[in-house]
C-alpha cells in the first residue's frame, strides 16, 4: 500500500500573494535616465502597437535612403572604375546631405514630437509621473532629452553609412579612412544643432498643444512660414528685416551652422546677410535655450 | 508614528472656489477612508499630501515629512490612484506598469519580476499583454492600482477606485484594497462619495464637506450608540415624562416617542420599572444609533446627542 505524501499548500505555487520589495531603490537620476531610454523607444513607436511605427520608419527610411542610393551607386562606379569621376560630381555627400533630407527631417519632428508630450497629456499619465520620486522638470527635460537623441540617431545613421561605404569600397581603405575623417566633427556638430533646434521647436509646440493633429500642423508651420515671410520681406527689400528673421527661422539657422562647421560661404540667396557667420550658431544655442525653458515652465505650470 | 497631519491646510482656486477651508487633522496608519460628496475637495487633498498641487496656505506631512518641501521623499513611498482615466490606450498593461516601476526607481529587471507579481495579484493575467485600450473599465482600475503598488509603496492614495465599476467589480476591488491594508501592512487613504463602500474596508474615516472637515474618528465612532434611549407607549406619554423627571433622568420629548439621556445603564430599569408602576403599554423602547449619512445631513455638529437623527435603527423594540 502507497502512502501519500501530506498535501502541503500546493494552491500556494500559483497565489504567491502580496510580496515585499527589498530590493535596490535608485532613485531619481535612474528615473530620469528609463525616461530617456522611453522617450527614445517611443519616438520610434518601440514597445507599442505596429501603427505607432509607420510614420517614424516611414519619414527614417526616406532620411537614410539618399545615403543608401549613393553607396550603392559608388559601389557600381567602382566597380566599372569610375569612382574619381563620381567624386567630381559632387552629388550629394558630408557637406549638403543634411540640406537634401532638410524637410524629411523637419516632417519627422512634427509627426513624433506629438507623441511623447501630447499624448501624456491626452491620456492623462501625467499625474502617474507626478506623483513619483520625479521632478517635473526632470519629466520636461527627460522626455526632451530622448527625443532629441531620437533625432540625432536618425540624423547620424544615414552619415555612417556615408562613411562606412566611401572607406570600404575605396582601394586604399587606410588613405580612405584619413581623407573621410575630418568630416566627421562637423558632420556630429551639425547632426546635433538641428536635433537640438528641430527637436526642441516641435516639442516645445507639442507641450503646449496636447491636440496631435494641431500639434503637428504648428510645427509644419513653424519650419515653413519663416522661410516663406523671409522671402517675401527680402523680395520688398527690407534687408534688416530680412537678415533678423533669417537669424530666427529655424531652417536658415541651419544652413548658417551648416556653413560655419564645413567653412562653407553662405549661399547666394543669402547676399544681405552683413554679419560674421557665427552669428548663426550664436542663434541657435539662444533659440535652444528659450525652448528648453518654455518646455520646463510648461510642466511646471500644468494642473494634472 | 503619525501618517498624515495637516494644519489650517487651505487651498483656493482663483479668488471664489474654496477647495479646501482650513483642515486640521492627523491621522494613524490604517485604512482611512475619506469622505465627502463630489466636489467636498477630497482629490484636492490628496494631491497636496503627494505634493501635485500647492496649498494657498497652512501646512501638511506625510511621514512626519513636509509636502511643501519633502515632497520627493513623501512620493518614493507612496502609491497613487488617481480618480480619472491615466494609461495610454496603445501600449500593454505590463509595459506601463514596468514603466512606471522603473520611473519609481527600481532596476529593470526587477521592475518587470515586481510588475508581474503585481499584475497578478490585482487579478490580471495572460490579458496584461494585451494593448490597454482594448480592456475593460474593471481591468483598468486593476492596473491603475496595480501601478500605484508596482514600487511596493508604505501609503496608498485611492481616488474613487470604485469609479465605474459593476457590483462584482465593487465587491473585488473593495476586497483588494482591505487585503493591502491588513495583510501587507500598507496604509490606505480611499478617498469616496459612496459611504457603504468606505463603511465596508475602512477602520478610520474623516469625513469632509465643502472643504472643511466634519469628522475625525475610528469607523466604530460613527456608528457607535448614542447616549440615548428612545421610550413610546401608548397612551400617557407625557405622565411617563413627568414620573421620569421626578426620578432624576433628562428627559426630552421626540413625536410620541420620549428621548432619555443615558449616562449608565440604570435608565433602563427605571423606565420599565416605571412604566409598569403607571400599567402603561410600552410600545418599544431602543437605543439610538448615529447612521453614516447622518453626518452628512445634519452638519458638523451632528456628533454630540443634542440632535440625535430621527431615522433608528432597527434594534430590537421591546414589547
Amino acid at each position: 500500500m502507497t502512502v501519500r505524501p501530506p498535501i502541503t499548500r500546493t494552491g500556494s505555487i500559483y497565489d504567491l500573494g502580496y510580496r515585499r520589495y527589498e530590493g535596490p531603490r535608485l532613485g531619481r537620476a535612474h528615473a530620469i535616465w528609463s525616461l530617456i531610454g522611453h522617450s527614445f523607444r517611443s519616438t520610434y513607436g518601440i514597445g507599442r502597437g505596429g501603427r505607432s511605427k509607420i510614420a517614424p520608419f516611414v519619414f527614417g527610411g526616406m532620411a537614410v535612403l539618399p545615403a543608401v542610393v549613393i553607396v550603392g551607386v559608388l559601389t557600381i562606379a567602382t566597380r566599372f572604375g569610375a569612382e574619381r569621376a563620381m567624386e567630381q560630381m559632387q552629388v550629394v555627400s558630408f557637406g549638403n546631405y543634411f540640406s537634401a533630407v532638410n524637410a524629411i527631417i523637419a516632417l519627422f519632428c512634427a509627426a513624433q514630437a506629438p507623441e511623447l508630450f501630447g499624448r501624456d497629456q491626452r491620456h492623462g499619465v501625467l499625474p502617474l509621473y507626478f506623483a513619483r520620486a520625479l521632478r517635473r522638470t526632470d519629466y520636461a527635460i527627460g522626455r526632451l532629452v530622448g527625443f532629441w537623441i531620437g533625432v540625432l540617431a536618425l540624423l547620424m545613421t544615414p552619415m555612417i553609412i556615408l562613411f562606412v561605404g566611401k572607406v570600404f569600397l575605396s582601394t586604399d581603405i587606410a588613405g580612405a579612412f584619413g581623407d573621410n575623417l575630418p568630416n566627421l566633427p562637423p558632420v556630429l556638430a551639425q547632426a546635433i544643432v538641428i536635433s537640438a533646434l528641430y527637436g526642441g521647436l516641435a516639442m516645445a509646440i507639442s507641450a503646449y498643444t496636447p491636440r496631435r493633429a494641431y500639434a503637428t500642423a504648428g510645427i509644419i508651420a513653424m519650419f515653413v512660414l519663416p522661410g516663406l515671410v523671409t522671402g517675401i520681406v527680402i523680395g520688398i527689400g527690407s534687408s534688416g528685416i530680412g537678415t533678423a528673421l533669417t537669424l530666427v527661422a529655424p531652417n536658415t539657422v541651419i544652413d548658417g551652422t551648416n556653413a560655419l562647421f564645413f567653412g562653407r560661404e553662405l549661399g547666394a540667396e543669402y547676399f544681405f546677410i552683413d554679419l560674421p557667420i557665427g552669428a548663426f550658431l550664436v542663434s541657435a544655442v539662444v533659440e535652444v535655450a528659450i525652448v528648453v525653458a518654455l518646455i520646463v515652465r510648461r510642466f511646471q505650470r500644468i494642473t494634472t | 508614528m503619525t501618517l498624515i497631519a495637516t494644519q489650517a491646510l487651505t487651498k483656493r482656486y482663483g479668488s471664489s472656489i474654496l477647495a479646501l477651508d482650513e483642515l486640521t487633522f492627523e491621522l494613524e496608519p490604517g485604512i482611512i477612508g475619506l469622505v465627502g460628496s463630489n466636489g467636498a475637495g477630497k482629490s484636492t487633498l490628496l494631491k497636496i499630501l503627494l505634493g501635485l498641487l500647492e496649498p494657498t496656505s497652512g501646512s501638511a506631512t506625510v511621514f512626519d515629512l513636509d509636502v511643501a518641501t519633502q515632497g520627493l521623499a513623501i512620493r518614493e513611498r507612496v502609491g497613487y490612484m488617481p480618480e480619472h482615466d491615466c494609461l495610454p490606450p496603445d501600449v500593454s498593461a505590463t509595459d506601463t506598469v514596468a514603466h512606471l516601476a522603473e520611473i519609481s526607481g527600481l532596476p529593470r529587471t526587477a521592475a518587470r519580476e515586481r510588475t508581474a507579481e503585481v499584475l497578478r495579484h490585482v487579478g490580471l493575467y495572460e490579458e496584461r499583454y494585451r494593448a490597454i485600450g482594448g480592456y475593460s473599465t474593471g481591468m483598468r482600475q486593476r492596473v491603475k492600482l496595480a501601478q500605484a503598488l508596482v514600487h511596493d509603496p508604505r501609503l496608498l492614495f485611492l481616488d474613487e477606485p470604485t469609479n465605474g465599476l459593476d457590483p462584482a467589480g465593487r465587491d473585488e476591488m473593495l476586497e483588494l484594497i482591505r487585503r493591502t491594508g491588513t495583510e501587507f501592512g500598507i496604509a490606505v487613504v480611499v478617498a469616496s462619495h459612496l459611504l457603504g463602500e468606505i463603511e465596508r474596508v475602512c477602520d478610520h474615516l474623516v469625513a469632509i464637506e465643502d472643504g472643511k472637515l466634519l469628522r475625525n474618528a475610528p469607523l466604530g465612532a460613527f456608528t457607535e450608540r448614542t447616549g440615548t434611549l428612545a421610550v413610546e407607549v401608548e397612551d400617557g406619554r407625557d405622565r411617563l415624562a413627568e414620573r421620569l423627571t421626578g426620578r432624576g433622568l433628562r428627559v426630552a420629548a421626540d413625536g410620541p416617542a420620549i428621548l432619555v439621556d443615558l449616562v449608565d445603564e440604570t435608565p433602563f430599569d427605571v423606565v420599565r420599572d416605571t412604566v409598569v408602576e403607571l400599567g402603561l403599554s410600552l410600545v418599544r423602547m431602543e437605543q439610538r444609533r448615529h447612521r453614516l449619512e447622518d453626518l452628512f445631513r445634519d452638519g458638523p455638529e451632528s456628533g454630540s446627542g443634542a440632535t440625535v437623527p430621527p431615522a433608528p435603527t432597527p434594534a430590537g423594540p421591546v414589547r
